[in-house]
């Protein structure tokens, strides 16, 4: 087993699920736990493959997938910030209808079949200099610049959360409004733009699977990994940096699981899918602590009455 | 208004604002209701400049709604304020900084997850720049701190600090947004000895920079010392304003809870039965003044009714959940009926024929989306009475007859018991949960603020049911922070203040003054 | 009073479907179809003649259990989203003991059941468990498992309990299998074990006092727990009893429709059950209704594709928007102000005396 070999598809395999998460830090960090990830990054990589191959360009397959992402989570946004309708339920909700709206959008255009209809892949991009780095050269500097953007975003997350006055009113908006309020900070108006952002980040982390991943759209694509992030923001504890950390490592299982599989033909290969699951368990079971995290997530913010 | 002749009233000022007397607010005929429930009536408050100015009152008295509403979180249904001379319309918290009140509320508004620098700078829009000027808001808020006096750990997480330091954050949030006049909610409640001091020697460093303090509390050693004029509110309404000078610990007492004892409704027993329930010693988050128990005793006996009085927030909440096993005493011993207690759980104490009326109904007491009738047989479903088979079949007829039989009972005004019990008034709530927990014929009943947003009817039938429940033999704990209710209906008085017993009195003619004095902490 | 609520029940999930149906129509139109010979084949192939009913039972059956697991866990306050996971658990069980232990019959048949049930009872326990002693989110936890239940599945489907050279399992036995209720038609006994365990999850929730108490928690955590429930012994209840439901589920399909598994097999049935019992408002008889009602759907689009050319993902399209509609629609008439607004029409007083 080639070890560059098997990092270099770590850090392919973890920039879906990195974005992702990104996108659930931003929601969460605003005290809205959104569990329809699936069901946005399903809809992001329809979009995304669909003006990918339209127009010949990943790149605007990706916008595209930012764009479906944002439409996506402002029902979800207007629904649990307006109506205050259960956050959980309809994450739901959402998971169940944007998938069935890729997939009939999917079919309608390209008609039922076994083979699959081929987009544009997006090439990668050498960094010039870096890439010649020895052994981090090709690891870092020779990916696909959804890549460079999803560690770009780690980067400018950590820094927004932590050095910027507007990320500062963020976090206290998903740690206590009441407070952030009597501060004069507009929670309803944090907390759509933290949905428009979510929105955004898990639309290119599905449109990344359609058009850097695979150049090819069907239904499973997703595969869970909308809650393979969730799970990274709790074992990540709510940090960029933390879920940096553990979507490469479930990036490494899922790595791992596929070098095992071309490796060891005599156990079924099934076995190896599991270990990004497994592994998932694993980490909630030993590092997940009950209440971490932003204090008001999860409850939906009402103002009180004057 | 309500006159006394001990009071001496210094006249307020009418129609001279902001111009002879450094007067900094002036809070005119400020009437504040809620449907027809008058919050504040007609009420006059003048503060000036420099000075420490203090509201005094009982729970209820009025004092968070005035306070609510001089900083824009209610709008007053009448009435004026001034600032500075000039006449001004608070709508919102945001507003109020904005004209240099602050306030640091009992509560605190503190992100926890954060540290005190950026508790302080969260929300600030006067600087300029995306990026948090750590260094630069680090010297402003030490040169700040240091001219009052105030001793704070920038870099540290709010949950790391002490009490006593996150109140000093929060007074530093209100002198950095330019407070002049800073309203502290009840500060001393969570506050050790120690803390107290330090809070009063910043307060005095107020004064000497020209800052005015509006200081709320219940607590007369700390009124007395700190106070330059003390305003004081009775059931929504200024009672008068005295000078320090002018007044001690007995006059204000009797201003603030003062009332000719009213012969009670009811007969005081005084040899009561065997003792039902006993504590000894038992402790509960000794440190905490405002939510643990220090070494209390008490005991309840049959056919008595023990009434504790104090403020809310001297550890009777704690106490009502230690006696229905609800939470588990850290230290000392509870017997129950004889024997000891060996571990604390709700449904232990309901074997034992323990009942609980508690203190928040809707959250603690019934099931909201559920029936009337599923709420008053909340707790029996499994009797033979109810069901067949120990729970395996409910016989839904004899759980209906038997509502229709408790709603004519206690007098159940609803639409039908079959209606969802968060859809009730509250005094008809109350019945709900004094139905279930009465027809038991307990042993010991434990009451916490039982007649808590109940008009006069409502709070009348749950009396005399209180007295039915001892007459039968039953031990009645009851806690209050209504001082009417202890004296109406107590035989005897127990006064807890900061989590311990202050005195045990009779409630056959008690001596109020005496327990006045007591519930205030001397 | 419950006359409203009880109304308003019914009256929101029957709009959802309405103005799901409308738009699916713009859709159709769109599409270039006729919105209502569409909807004419759709019926026509639900009900259109008794092998169409029958086949539309067969289809709702599996549906009914998820619904009811899902019905029975968040009734406690509980998020079981494990369901798929639990279905196939049983299935897994249903398949081992129904091919392997060598036994036929009507005995076997039992036993299968029996372990369909014992298998998703299981399943559901691990995330209960982890809830109660670590406090552990279970909606992750359950769907994890969900995976890895599907992949475990195939691994048996592709390897161990492979029939020959196809990737499936060997079939159920001809007599271990749920027989027909009538001989011409598709549906068999599945059918009626569905609606009984409906029954019974009706009756214990409703009419025992063990039901009466899960609800309660569900209801007010905090107020149950001062009434003297054991919580956690409610909670970790629910969950095994809500994964025993979907495991029997599993065991049914196997026995009375699939027979062997195989790939696809249960795709989307747990979450399905997630939404049914959304819609019904955690009524065990209304998630019967629903169920029966999504796979009227599923089984009319099959055949409105084939008359009309509409493609079937239309009706996916109608059946999320119901979910969508519907909760968002119950959730805009808890609204204080729309509440404010409905009373002020109806003229009756929230309040008596205050």
């Amino acid at each position: 087993m080639n070890i560059t070999e098997l990092l270099l598809s770590t850090v392919r395999m973890a920039t879906p699920i990195l974005l992702v998460a990104l996108a659930e830090l931003y929601s969460e960090r605003a005290g809205l736990v959104n569990i329809g990830l699936d069901g946005i990054m399903s809809f992001g990589a329809l979009t995304g493959f669909m003006v990918c191959f339209l127009t010949g360009s990943p790149y605007l397959g990706i916008l595209a997938g930012a764009c479906g992402g944002i439409l996506v989570n402002m029902i979800y946004a207007y629904c649990t910030i307006s109506l205050c309708a259960e956050q959980i339920v309809y994450g739901m909700a959402v998971n169940i209808f944007a998938p069935a709206v890729a997939s009939f959008i999917y079919r309608i255009y390209f008609g039922v079949s076994s083979t699959l209809a081929q987009g544009s892949l997006m090439k990668t991009i050498a960094v010039p200099g870096l890439k010649n780095l020895p052994f981090l050269g090709k690891l870092l500097f020779d990916q696909t610049p959804m890549v460079y953007f999803a560690y770009l975003m780690v980067a400018v997350t950590a820094v927004f959360f932590n050095r910027t006055k507007a990320g500062l009113n963020y976090k206290a908006v998903g740690e206590y409004p009441k407070a952030a309020e009597t501060l004069g900070i507009n929670v309803i108006r944090q907390k759509y733009l933290a949905c428009i952002i979510c929105g955004a980040l898990a639309g290119i982390g599905g449109a990344y699977l359609t058009t850097c991943y695979v150049n090819t759209y069907s239904d499973g694509v997703v595969a869970g990994r909308g809650f393979i992030a969730l799970s990274a923001v709790i074992f990540g504890r709510w940090s960029s940096g933390g879920v940096l950390l553990a979507c490469l490592l479930f990036g490494f299982c899922d790595a791992l699981q596929l070098r095992l599989q071309i490796m060891s033909t005599a156990t079924p290969y099934q076995m190896f899918q599991m270990i990004p699951y497994v592994c998932t368990l694993v980490a909630l079971a030993v590092f997940g602590i009950k209440k971490a995290g932003p204090k008001a997530n999860g409850k939906p913010y009402m103002r009180e009455e004057r | 208004m309500i006159v006394d002749e001990v009071c001496d009233t210094a006249p307020i000022l009418q129609g001279k604002r902001g111009t002879l007397m450094e007067e900094i607010l002036c809070m005119e005929h400020i009437t504040k209701q809620f449907g027809s429930v008058f919050a504040n009536r007609d009420i006059n408050l003048e503060v000036r400049r420099g000075e420490v100015h203090t509201l005094l009152g009982e729970n209820g008295a009025g004092k968070s709604t005035l306070m609510n509403v001089l900083f824009g979180l209610y709008q007053p249904t009448a009435g004026k304020i001034y600032l500075n001379g000039k006449p001004v319309k608070i709508t919102s918290p945001a507003e109020a900084v904005k004209l240099g009140i602050g306030m640091v509320h009992q509560h605190f508004m503190l992100v926890e997850a954060m540290t005190v620098l950026e508790n302080i700078i969260l929300g600030d829009r006067r600087t300029s720049g995306i990026f948090i000027d750590k260094d630069s808001r680090r010297k402003e808020i030490t040169e700040l701190a240091d001219r009052y006096g105030l001793e704070i750990e920038l870099d540290k997480p709010v949950t790391e600090i002490a009490v006593g330091a996150q109140q000093r954050v929060e007074i530093m949030k209100a002198l950095y947004r330019g407070a002049e006049l800073l309203v502290l909610d009840e500060p001393t409640a969570a506050l050790t000895d120690i803390e107290v001091e330090g809070l009063f020697s910043i307060i005095e460093k107020l004064k000497s920079e020209n800052k005015s303090v509006i200081f709320i509390s219940h607590k007369m050693r700390e009124v007395l010392r700190i106070s330059d004029r003390i305003t004081v509110l009775r059931a929504g309404e200024t009672v008068c304003t005295v000078e320090r000078s002018e007044t001690d610990g007995p006059k204000l007492a009797n201003l603030m809870m003062g009332r000719d004892l009213v012969p009670s409704h009811y007969e005081k027993i005084e040899q009561p039965g065997a003792p039902v329930m006993a504590l000894t010693d038992v402790s509960y988050h000794k440190a905490s003044k405002h939510s643990g128990l220090n070494d209390v005793s008490l005991t309840v006996s049959r056919g008595e009714i023990v009434g504790i009085a104090g403020v809310d927030g001297n550890g009777q909440s704690q106490l009502a959940q230690i006696v229905t096993g609800v939470l588990t005493p850290d230290e000392g011993e509870v017997d129950l009926k004889g024997s000891k207690i060996a571990q604390f759980t709700p449904n232990g104490f309901i074997l034992e024929n323990v009942s609980h009326i508690p203190e928040d109904r809707n959250k603690m007491g019934l099931i909201g989306n559920m029936s009337v009738q599923d709420n008053i047989v909340l707790k029996a479903t499994e009797q033979p009475k109810f069901s067949d088979g120990k729970g395996f079949h409910l016989k839904r007829r004899a759980i209906h007859d038997y509502a229709l039989a408790m709603q004519e009972k206690y007098d159940i005004r609803c639409e039908s018991v079959e209606q969802e019990s968060r859809n009730l008034s509250g005094g008809n709530q109350q019945k709900i949960i004094l139905a279930r927990e009465l027809e038991g014929n307990p042993d010991l009943l434990v009451a916490v603020h039982p007649t808590r947003g109940l008009d006069i009817g409502a709070t009348r039938f749950v009396h005399d049911s209180m007295i039915d429940a001892r007459n039968r033999g039953c031990g009645v704990l009851l806690i209050s922070a209504d001082f009417d209710e202890v004296l109406e209906i107590s035989d005897r008085i127990i006064v807890m203040f900061e989590g311990q017993v202050m005195g045990v009195y009779s409630g056959k003619n008690p001596p109020v003054e005496e327990i006045s004095l007591a519930m205030a902490g001397k | 009073m419950k006359r409203r609520k009880n109304l308003m029940s019914v009256l929101v999930p029957l709009a959802s479907v309405l103005l799901a149906f409308v738009i699916g129509a713009i859709i159709i139109a769109a599409l270039g179809g006729s919105p209502v010979q569409a909807v004419a084949y759709l019926f026509k192939g639900a009900f259109g003649t008794p092998n169409n009913i029958a086949s539309t039972l067969v289809k709702a059956t599996p549906l009914i259990f998820t619904g009811l697991c899902a019905c029975f866990a968040y009734r406690c306050g509980v998020f079981n989203l494990g369901g798929e996971g639990q279905f196939i658990m049983g299935s897994i069980a249903t398949c081992w003991v129904a091919t392997t232990w060598g036994m036929e019959g009507p005995g076997a048949m039992l036993l299968c059941l029996l372990f369909g049930a014992l298998a998703g009872g299981i399943w559901g326990a691990i995330p209960g468990f982890l809830k109660i002693t670590r406090g552990l989110n279970e909606m992750i936890v359950s769907i994890m498992l969900n995976y890895i239940a599907t992949l475990f599945m195939g691994l048996l489907y592709t390897s161990v309990l492979r029939d020959g050279n196809v990737p499936q399992t060997a079939a159920v036995p001809d007599a271990t299998q749920l027989q027909r209720i009538v001989p011409n038609l598709r549906v068999t006994w599945g059918i009626v074990i569905a609606l009984a365990v409906a029954a019974v999850v009706q009756y214990f929730l409703f009419s025992t006092s063990k039901g009466f108490q899960l609800r309660a928690v569900g209801l007010n955590m905090t107020a149950a727990r001062f009434n003297g429930f054991d919580v956690n012994k409610i909670i970790l209840f629910s969950f095994v009893i809500s994964g025993a439901i979907a495991g029997l589920g599993g065991s049914v399909e196997l026995l009375g429709t699939q027979y062997r598994l195989i790939s696809g097999y249960a795709v989307g049935y747990g979450f399905d059950g997630v939404a049914m019992a959304l819609i019904a408002q955690l009524n065990p008889v209304a998630t019967v209704i629903v169920a029966y009602f999504f796979a009227v759907l599923r089984t009319g689009a099959n055949t409105m594709q084939a008359g009309t050319g509409v493609p079937t993902s239309v009706i996916d399209i109608i059946q999320a928007l119901v979910i969508v509609l519907a909760v968002a629609g119950f959730a805009l008439v808890k609204l204080p102000q729309i509440r404010q607004w409905l009373v002020s029409r109806t003229g009756k007083s929230k309040k008596e005396e205050k």
